[in-house]
């Protein structure tokens, strides 16, 4: 059978050097390629007809950016609109690279810790500037809860500075964690199909058809909290308690 | 979360939102531990077992706080 692992393998496709670094081209960067250009062809597209009364596209685009501007009121307020466009750029990069990776021989590159964990570094150092920025020093006060006395401090403070270091960690390893599971228990169970034969192996194929519904629908989720997540984040730098 | 627009996906979303935090705070606590352990204090092992409980409580404490904002919903 195969190796379940071996579809998350990169192989270098074109060598790249820039300035001693390797920027080869693989797999996952043309993947990436891939959902930026459909993702801005779909958009344009939806936007050019601009109509009174939305094509299907239209109002599609019209259901997404409703849906980011709610995510973004709810927890940011009316202030948070300054950051619609990374927060929508986000959501629909995520969602794509999770939707496009289900096709047969597509890449999933939310799939490598690497892609996630640069996502969630930079929204996170993104949260903690803009903290500083409005509130200045006093942003440091998101170390000590409000209400906590005095005799709790020399504990408090150290589990919250360990809550905030998980906040990145737990982002970039939830949306990977994810979709890495999801595929390798997609491709063990078609492995399970081939080797089984006619005979038996209709029972893991029926189980990969249910499965792959629900990782449209875990592809769905993950993007939306990955991005309900960055979201409060940045709520929390900006109202402080 | 007061008005999102379909309940079961924002339950859904942030359900699943505990089990990783539970994760990631014991092993950022546990990290920050190993690390005072080997490179600053002479205090191996007790860095690290302090900074796994001290992770421990963190992330019960966070799924605490998750579950504590659905009452608003």
């Amino acid at each position: 059978m195969e190796d379940p692992l071996h579809p998350f393998e990169l192989h270098t496709i074109v060598p790249l050097s820039l300035f001693g670094l390797d920027v080869s081209i693989n797999k996952a960067v043309i993947m990436m390629f891939v959902v930026v250009g459909l993702v801005t062809l779909l958009l344009t597209k939806a936007r050019s007809s601009g109509s009174l009364i939305p094509t299907k596209l239209q109002s599609v685009a019209e259901l997404l950016v409703e849906f980011i501007r709610g995510m973004i009121h709810e927890t940011m307020g009316p202030e948070g609109m300054r950051f619609f466009p990374l927060i929508a750029t986000l959501f629909l990069f995520i969602l794509f690279c999770n939707l496009l990776g289900l096709m047969p021989g597509a890449y999933t590159v939310t799939s490598q810790l690497v892609v996630t964990g640069a996502f969630a570094l930079g929204v996170y150092t993104l949260s903690l500037l803009v903290g500083f920025k409005v509130h200045g020093v006093k942003f440091l006060g998101i170390l000590v809860p409000s209400g906590t006395p005095a005799w709790l401090l020399p504990l408090m403070i150290p589990i919250e500075i360990i809550s905030q270091l998980a906040r990145p960690v737990s982002l970039s390893v939830r949306l990977f964690a994810n979709m890495t599971a999801g595929h390798v228990i997609l491709g063990v169970l078609f492995g399970l199909t081939i080797s089984g034969g006619l005979l038996i192996g209709w029972l893991p194929f029926s189980f990969t058809v249910a499965l792959y519904g629900l990782e449209v629908g875990i592809a769905f989720i993950q993007a939306y909290i990955f991005t309900i997540l960055t979201c409060v984040y940045m709520g929390d730098a900006f109202h402080l308690h | 979360m007061p008005s999102s627009p379909d309940p079961l996906f924002a339950g859904l979303g942030q359900a699943v939102r505990i089990g990783t935090n539970l994760l990631a705070t014991l092993m950022v606590g546990g990290g920050l531990g190993w690390s005072i352990d080997s490179y600053v204090l002479p205090t191996e092992p007790w860095g690290l077992v302090g900074g796994l409980i001290l992770g421990v409580i963190a992330g019960i404490r966070n799924a605490y706080r998750t579950a504590q904002r659905w009452d608003h919903s």
